[in-house]
């Protein structure tokens, strides 16, 4: 029953979702017959799924929504109502999921009850005449040809579409009637919901060729307590039938002059594509298998065992290679490795796949958040999606949901100008927020741009002193990027009063936390009078590393490889004090460096010491990081650190190589932070930053890594 | 009760006539004061399905109201008996939710129609005009 109620509350979230969705799409087109049957049909499956859990108060008015939109499927305020209904499904959802007390339901209630008193069998003619439109066809293969071949051989073939009566309990039976009914007057081609199933919506679908009039056929179908009501029109031939001579429709219309208008303008859309999509979207349903998240993980940690295993053999390999040069066996057993090392990472390809999901799973759900917060700020904004399709790890896609809410939030509320302020710029009055996902290497970019007014460094920095985040002469010092990453900084917010709005009483800062724990970064770009683009770059996936191998003092480290631009070498002796800080010249530029060992005792001994210089980047500023010896680059899996065994924030990660060692992976963007003083004692030169670490005792590490056992 | 306008027979204008047949006591005397509600008039009683064909088969009533699940023979055989010696016969089933299939099975195999236990007079009053509405055309079409 729980995992039961889990799949409810999961599947229910992504129902209102589309509730969503489909809500924005019809209020751009509106009265779109489409559209507001996908709307239904969403509130319809939601009314059963919450019935099956016995949540009877969702169920309800779910149902009530549903009749609703049945009979009122033209009325210009259904998509207001549906995003309503959005927002108290979801809220009574929470409720639900978190045993608590209800939200008060009346307002959607009497709302609905306002759009659609209950009405009789028939309606005025002009309604009727709206919602006789035959839907999609959703009948089978089979039964399409069966249409194709009696619609060839000249037979008059009408559409028939009974909903049921409300009160009748049994729908399954009540299709059987209906049926029979049907065949007393013909041939029945097609009928849908197919035997012994439910029909969805409360709707039975056939197609019957039959000389019978119109007439005949409604009155034999209509069948008290079970159908409600039942219309008949001509049947234009779907897929298969192409081949269908023009006059056999031509036929049709003229037996059928009134409906024949509505019926040809649907026809292009009908024809095919709604059932044949009808179709595969029922057979990908199939295929699909919800699985816990927790189940691929322990599978990918697996596969990470295994790449570690499979370095372990390499370096017996290396040994026994050297030991016995001669031997005829190592040939098959490097053959061997070769094959398992190519299975092994189309395997780790593979599990990783499992692990990406569109980001359009995320980014659908923003068109509302947008179109709310421009309606409460009163702006015009058009939200434009791009990439929906990229893949990312679920787990990242999870965590910027939050950030990039707030980015938006911000775009809209902060970036967007006001109608008339935009027109007055000479802008369109309806500003732009762009959402935008794309691959770069091995890294995924999203972007959110706004074409406002772009944000004002000047200010940035102001607001920055005054909120006391940073000294004057320090933010007069900061370059145009660097004071714009001030906005990520906790307590900042640049509008004055505290919009319900955008700020919610946090800052951007919550962007900043969630891009350094993935391993990403956020980049700003700002031009007066044009706009803001907000770049966070993430990695593919959290769990494998493409990673630069260093040592420092005899420790073993490692950095993500995209965050190295550049390696290079140097002696002790080049590398010259400026006011605190280690530099170095690196071509005609001078590099600040970050001394990640203890500093080296003064001496001719040490001024020709090598040391090699990791050329990095923070925003638009470079840095140096200097490292004892490189170590080559490796693919590492990633292990989660305890926090009790380590705690800090230099490191964000750790990984076992082949032999058994433990790699630290370093925090870039802590590492540079705390040099040059962002967080604290800014001017303090820092060297030795990871002497710290290295007091650890090395087998604590290798515990925290729950991997001691297997390499002792 | 409500007061319901006599369904008569339309042939001869006399009242309906029914077989009522439900292994419960307390079922049939509740349908029984219901199609009397109808104007109808209750013509005989049957516990178990070789009772209700014997009983068609002496009484030929104009309406059996027929539960699906009795001791000795169940509601869907008798009712498929039934009008296979009787295709003019009107047999309106008598089930609760959870045997839709039965009924689907005693539609198949010539019942006219359902209605869901409990039953709801207005609804039964209903199916009663429905299946007495169309008897001129499913006499013809049974003796074709």
């Amino acid at each position: 029953m729980a995992e039961l109620r889990e799949l409810f509350f999961e599947s229910a979230a992504e129902l209102v979702e589309k509730l969503n969705e489909e809500a924005l799409r019809l209020e751009k087109s509106p009265g779109d017959a489409e559209t507001a049957r996908s709307l239904r049909r969403i509130v319809h499956t939601l009314k059963g799924d919450a019935a099956a859990c016995s949540y009877r108060e969702l169920s309800e008015l779910a149902h009530e929504l549903e009749d609703a939109l049945a009979l009122e499927s033209q009325s210009p305020i259904i998509a207001e109502l549906a995003l309503r209904a959005a927002d108290v499904f979801t809220a009574i959802i929470a409720a639900y999921k978190g045993n608590r007390k209800l939200p008060s339901l009346q307002a959607l209630r009497e709302e609905i009850a306002r759009l659609a008193p209950p009405a009789g069998e028939s309606a005025a003619p002009g309604k009727s005449k709206a919602r006789a439109r035959p839907a999609s066809m959703p009948w089978s293969e089979y039964e399409r040809l069966a249409i194709a071949q009696a619609a060839e051989s000249g037979k008059r073939i009408h559409h028939v579409i009974v909903r049921l009566d409300p009160r009748c309990g049994m729908p399954i039976a009540a299709r059987q009637m209906i049926q029979i009914a049907l065949a007393s007057l013909g041939e029945v081609l097609a009928l849908y919901p197919p035997d012994g199933t439910t029909p969805v919506d409360d709707r039975i679908e056939a197609a019957l060729a039959s000389e019978s009039s119109v007439d005949e056929i409604r009155a034999k179908c209509r069948i008290p307590t079970i159908a409600q009501t039942v219309k008949v029109t001509p049947l234009k031939v779907p897929a298969p039938a192409q081949t269908v001579p023009e006059s056999e429709l031509k036929e049709h219309s003229e037996v059928a002059p009134k409906t024949a208008g509505v019926s040809a303008a649907d026809e292009p859309a009908a024809r095919s594509d709604p059932a044949a999509t009808a179709a595969t979207a029922a057979s990908a349903g199939e295929n699909i298998l919800r699985v816990d998240a927790e189940r691929i993980d322990t599978v990918l940690n697996l596969v990470g065992e295994l790449i570690l295993a499979k370095s372990m053999l390499q370096q017996t390999l290396v040994k026994f290679s050297a030991r016995f040069p001669k031997d005829g066996l190592r040939a098959q057993f490097s053959d061997a490795m070769a094959l398992q090392a190519r299975v092994l990472s189309d395997l780790q390809r593979s599990v990783m796949k499992i692990r990406m999901v569109p980001v359009d799973q995320l980014f659908r759900r923003f068109p509302r958040t947008v179109r709310d917060v421009a309606r409460q700020s009163g702006k015009q904004v058009e939200l434009v999606v791009r990439g929906e399709d990229t893949d990312l790890d679920k787990g990242i896609l999870d965590s910027i949901a939050e950030p990039l809410m707030h980015l938006l939030r911000n775009a809209v509320g902060h970036g967007i100008e006001a109608p008339e302020a935009r027109a007055r710029l000479g802008k369109r009055p309806q500003g732009t927020v762009t959402l935008a996902a794309y691959h770069q290497g091995n890294q995924v970019v999203i972007e959110v741009s706004d074409d406002g007014g772009g944000i004002d460094a000047q200010e940035v920095r102001e607001h920055a002193v005054r909120k006391g985040l940073l000294k004057a002469e320090e933010a007069a010092r900061l370059s145009e990027s660097e004071t714009l990453e001030l906005i990520l900084r906790p307590g900042f917010s640049t509008v004055k009063e505290i919009t319900e709005l955008s700020g919610r009483g946090i800052g951007l800062d919550v962007v900043q936390s969630v891009l350094t724990r993935l391993k990403g970064s956020v980049q700003i770009e700002t031009s007066s009078g044009r706009g803001t683009t907000f770049r966070l770059r993430l990695p593919l996936t959290l769990a494998i590393l493409r990673a630069l191998l260093f040592r420092v003092d005899e420790r073993l480290y490692a950095l993500p490889l995209n965050a190295v631009n550049e390696i290079t070498r140097a002696t002790e002796d080049q590398i010259h004090e400026v006011e605190h800080y280690e530099v170095l010249r690196l071509r005609n530029e001078v590099l600040p460096l970050l001394r990640l060992g203890a500093t080296p005792e003064a001496g001719a001994k040490t001024a020709k010491r090598k040391v090699f210089v990791l050329v990095v980047h923070r925003g638009d500023r470079k840095f140096g990081l200097l490292v004892n010896e490189l170590a080559g680059e490796a693919e590492l899996v990633i292990k989660a650190l305890d926090d009790q065994a380590l705690k800090t924030s230099l490191v964000s990660g750790a990984s076992i190589l082949g032999d058994g060692r433990v790699v630290l992976i370093l925090n870039l963007i802590a590492l540079v932070d705390r040099f040059t003083g962002a967080g604290a004692n800014p001017g303090v030169r820092m060297a030795g930053l990871l002497a710290n670490l290295n007091s650890a005792p090395r087998s604590q590490h290798s515990q925290t890594l729950g991997m001691a056992g297997a390499r002792a | 009760m409500e007061q319901f306008a006599p369904v008569k027979r339309s042939g001869d204008g006399q009242p309906v006539r029914y077989l009522i047949v439900d292994d419960s006591v307390f079922a049939r005397k509740n349908l029984a004061s219901m199609v009397q509600s109808f104007g109808g008039e209750v013509a005989g009683e049957a516990g178990d399905g070789v009772s209700a064909i014997a009983e068609y088969d002496r009484l030929t009533p104009d309406i059996v109201l027929m539960d699906i699940t009795m001791p000795q023979m169940e509601g869907i055989e008798a009712a498929e008996k039934i009008v296979r010696a009787h295709p003019g016969a009107r047999i309106v089933m008598v089930s609760s939710v959870g045997y839709q299939e039965n009924i689907v099975a005693a539609l198949q195999r010539g019942a006219r129609h359902f209605v869901q236990k409990p039953v709801k007079p207005e609804v039964l009053y209903e199916i009663i005009k429905y299946v007495m509405r169309d008897d001129q055309e499913t006499a013809q079409s049974a003796g074709a």
